[in-house]
């Protein structure tokens, strides 16, 4: 459809991941739908953060191979970067895969407004365009509004060279010393492709572990090790108070003690971007900042749905993209239950790691008994080939049937390797259906197989613990 | 620092130190004075380093962990296997080595010094003691499981 005068089958409040993917696969089904924007669609992810974080961690990734390139008897001299067309690179990248989901959504005839939406009432978006606000009058609302930076009480986080991930896609130099407050996802990204581009890099973590619950213990643990042998500093249980702006560079208190940097990484998490709602006024149920909703995205409201970051939960494109698929069939006349189980979690950072499932302590708290089963990469014939041996494989099964619970990796590819474990957690798999589907030889994910066959201590090219 | 009983199988010298005592697995033990408590540093045997290979990660379980004889103190990884160590004795890790984190190597490369493992509390050291091997009986059990693997 092209106006708005007639009424819609469904109005989609942000064109993120959930929502584009929502007002797609609606229209898919035969809806009219409307779309608003007030940005560019794609959302955090496409705009300013998955796409191009990893535009940087590609690029960081061949130039750490490049250096590399000397092990495998060739010469790639004076790999460097250019970060002015580094920067242009992951512009156009994220420039073409934007005008992808616009193309998609003319195709589809999804009617993009471009303004600030805001839930007026159960059947009504308002829309503040131009300094103009109308009405949008729809069958079914989806509320898809995103998250945003989550805004600590540090003190000093506004002073220049304080920033967050957004800036630290767009800087133009590489700062000599980077200070990464927040050793989560990331954090830990953007603390790789720093160190990559020649900073000395240090994160500040305030849990005891990195990653706290992104990724099973032993995994997190591992990836400390790894980094900190290659010369990243890393300090957990550090609880950053304030920053003080101090002469050339800035200082990092927490607790006794401090670090000095010339940009500071605020990298300590995401909320729902949800403060504009008036939900007090609406009688939309909330817990804290998210929205509540059901198995099916709906929220306390009638024909008021809710999906992606601001439902709360993982804050993923991939479990948004999901949800926003669960919706457009609920609100089409279908019933589709949102189901998590299958959801991976996926870090890249050098080396990658992805988890799917549940951890070992998730399972353990469980009470279930189980088995685990773990695998190292230096045993994988093509990690060896790629020189990136630094990697694991672990398996967490139910100890009697082999029923694959969890499925965590480290290792390079491990963000791509983890399709293989999602199906197996989705559809129920057991180790041993694993172990005899047959793995291509010689690749990555044989590492898939041998840690299945670990299941029954049958690793065929490691010894068995 | 301490003497060694030696022995050369194959082409491959073993050392066993001969202050301490040692599990058949390959750990050995050795009282170290605590602050009025028992307590014993653990690590693994020359003959163990070698069968296993380089250690590439060695992954302790942290102080505070209550051990019975026989659990899991700690993991070691080298190139093709990982090895769970048994715990020699009954008690409360209080120290874990914390250059294993940045240098596992040193396990390889002086595994009765810097590349010992754990320090732990034990509850019930006359017990324990009891069920351990001196040097020279370990050597013999040594001398004869690496015996055992040249043959296979």
């Amino acid at each position: 459809m092209s106006g708005t005068s007639e009424i819609a089958d469904v109005a989609v409040l942000g064109g993120g991941p959930a929502g584009y993917v929502a007002a797609l696969a609606a229209a898919q089904r035969g809806a009219r739908v409307i779309l608003v924007e007030k940005q560019r669609v794609g959302g955090t992810c496409l705009n300013v953060g998955c796409i191009p974080t990893k535009v940087l961690t590609t690029a960081a990734d061949l130039l750490v191979r490049c250096r590399r390139a000397g092990d495998f008897g060739l010469s790639v001299p004076q790999a460097s970067a250019n970060l002015a067309a580094l920067m242009a690179y992951k512009q156009t990248t994220v420039d073409q895969l934007v005008g992808g989901v616009e193309h998609l959504l003319r195709a589809r005839r999804v009617a993009v407004v471009h303004g600030e939406a805001q839930l007026a009432r159960p059947g009504f978006l308002s829309v503040l365009e131009n300094e103009t606000i109308s009405e949008i009058p729809a069958r079914h609302i989806i509320l898809a509004p995103g998250s945003v930076t989550a805004d600590l009480p540090i003190e000093g986080r506004d002073l220049p060279g304080v920033i967050t991930s957004t800036e630290a896609l767009n800087l133009d130099t590489v700062p000599a010393r980077l200070v990464v407050v927040g050793g989560g996802v990331i954090g830990l990204e953007f603390a790789c492709i720093y160190e990559a581009l020649g900073s000395q890099v240090t994160v500040l973590e305030m849990a005891s572990n990195l990653l706290p619950d992104a990724t099973d213990e032993s995994i997190a643990k591992r990836l400390q090790s790894i980094l900190r042998r290659r010369g990243m500093a890393i300090q957990t249980g550090a609880a950053v108070q304030k920053i003080v702006s101090g002469g050339d560079a800035l200082k990092v208190y927490a607790g006794e003690l401090m670090f000095e940097a010339e940009k500071v990484l605020i990298a300590t998490g995401r909320w729902p971007n949800t403060s504009a709602i008036d939900y007090g006024e609406l009688g939309l149920r909330m817990s804290g900042r998210a929205i509540v909703v059901d198995d099916c995205m709906a929220t306390n409201l009638p024909n008021v749905w809710a999906i992606g970051d601001a439902v709360g939960g993982w804050m993923l494109a991939h479990k948004a993209m999901v949800e926003g698929r669960v919706v457009a069939e609920n609100v089409t006349g279908g019933r589709r239950h949102a189901d998590y189980r299958s959801v991976p979690n996926v870090i890249f950072t050098r080396p990658e790691i992805a988890s799917v499932g549940l951890t070992e302590a998730q399972a353990r708290a469980n009470g279930v008994e189980i088995k685990v089963s773990q695998f190292l990469l230096s045993a994988n014939p093509r990690a060896r080939i790629h020189g990136e041996t630094d990697g694991i494989a672990r398996l967490i099964c139910e100890a009697g049937s082999g029923r694959i619970l969890g499925v965590h990796l480290l290792g390079p590819h491990a963000t791509d390797l983890i399709a293989e474990g999602a199906l197996a957690v989705q559809l129920g798999a057991t180790a041993d259906d694993l172990a005899w589907t047959t793995h291509a030889h010689p690749t990555l994910p044989e590492a898939m197989l041998e840690v299945a066959l670990g299941f029954r201590d049958a690793a065929i090219h490691m010894q068995s613990r | 620092m301490s003497d060694y009983l030696q022995t050369t199988i194959d082409k491959f010298t073993f050392r066993v130190a001969k202050d301490r005592l040692y599990t058949s697995e390959g750990m050995w033990v050795l009282p170290v004075r605590g602050e009025g408590s028992q307590r014993v540093r653990i690590g693994v045997t020359d003959f163990f380093q070698q069968h296993n290979g380089d250690v590439a990660f060695a992954n302790v379980k942290a102080a505070g962990g209550r051990l019975h004889p026989g659990d899991e103190f700690a993991d070691m990884e080298t190139m093709k296997v990982t090895v769970g160590l048994p715990s020699p004795v009954a008690g409360t890790i209080v120290e874990a080595n914390k250059a294993l984190e940045l240098t596992p190597e040193v396990v390889n490369q002086d595994p009765y010094e810097k590349g010992w493992l754990v320090v732990i509390e034990v509850t019930d050291w006359e017990a324990d003691r009891a069920k351990l091997l001196d040097a020279p009986a370990y050597l013999a059990v040594m001398q004869a499981q690496a015996e055992e693997e040249l043959k296979s």
